[in-house]
C-alpha cells in the first residue's frame, strides 16, 4: 500500500462492466517525506474520498478484495482504501 | 491502473491460438506508477473498443486474463474504461506541487481551482 494525494477525478463511460459505478481518483503518490513523486494512479474509490485527500491506495489483488471480496474477474489493480486523517511518526 | 493514449493498433495473423479474435493496441502511457517498469509503450487488448488518439484507463496484471475469462490468456495489459474527461484541481497540485509532465498531458483536461 502506498501514501497519495487525490489531485482530480477520471471520468468515463464507456467503461468495463465490472467497474461501472464506481468512480475513478487521479492519485498522485508521495514518498515518506511526503514529497510528490511523479508516480500517479488512477485508482478505484471505495471509500468515497475527496480532491486534495491525503489517502492510502492498495495495489493487485488487494485492491480487488476492497473493490468485491474474494474476486478474480474485477478488473482493478488500484483501489483507494482508506482516508488518512494524521500521520504519527517516531523518527 | 494508469492513463494512456492510444497510438496504435498491431495487426497479426501468426499469433498465439489465445489471441485469436483480440484487437491489440499500442498505447503510449501518460502516467506510471512504478519507475522500475516504465517503458514509453505498452501494447493491451481491447475488449472495451478504443480507437486510435483517445485516452483510456489501462489495468495491469492478473485480473486482465480473468476479465478475459480464463488465467492462461497470454495477456497482462488490458482497456478498462475510455476517457471522456480528465479533472484535475489546481488546489490539490500545489502542496505538494505536481504537474504533468510535457507531452505527458491528457487531451481533454479541465483545470479547476
Amino acid at each position: 500500500m502506498n501514501r497519495g494525494i487525490v489531485i482530480g477525478e477520471v471520468f468515463a463511460t464507456k467503461k468495463n462492466q465490472k467497474i461501472k459505478g464506481y468512480k475513478l481518483l487521479l492519485v498522485c503518490l508521495l514518498d515518506e517525506m511526503k514529497k510528490p513523486t511523479q508516480r500517479v494512479v488512477v485508482a478505484v474509490d471505495t471509500v468515497d474520498a475527496g480532491v486534495s485527500d491525503e489517502v492510502v491506495v492498495a495495489f493487485g489483488s488487494g485492491a480487488r478484495n476492497a473493490v468485491k471480496p474474494l474476486s478474480r474477474d474485477v478488473l482493478v489493480d488500484c483501489a483507494i482504501v482508506q482516508v488518512i486523517e494524521g500521520v504519527e511518526s517516531f523518527t | 491502473m494508469i492513463l494512456a493514449r492510444v497510438v496504435g493498433q498491431v495487426w497479426a495473423t501468426k499469433k498465439n491460438p489465445w489471441l485469436q479474435g483480440q484487437k491489440l493496441l499500442v498505447l503510449r502511457p501518460l502516467t506510471w506508477y512504478n519507475p522500475e517498469h516504465h517503458c514509453d509503450h505498452i501494447i493491451a487488448v481491447d475488449p472495451v473498443g478504443a480507437e486510435v488518439g483517445q485516452d483510456v484507463v489501462c489495468c495491469l496484471g492478473l485480473p486482465t486474463r480473468w476479465e478475459l475469462g480464463d488465467e492462461r490468456y497470454p495477456v497482462e495489459a488490458s482497456v478498462a474504461a475510455i476517457v471522456d474527461l480528465v479533472e484535475v484541481y489546481k488546489s490539490a497540485c500545489e502542496k505538494p506541487k505536481f504537474t504533468f509532465m510535457k507531452g505527458h498531458k491528457p487531451t481533454k483536461i479541465v483545470e479547476r481551482d
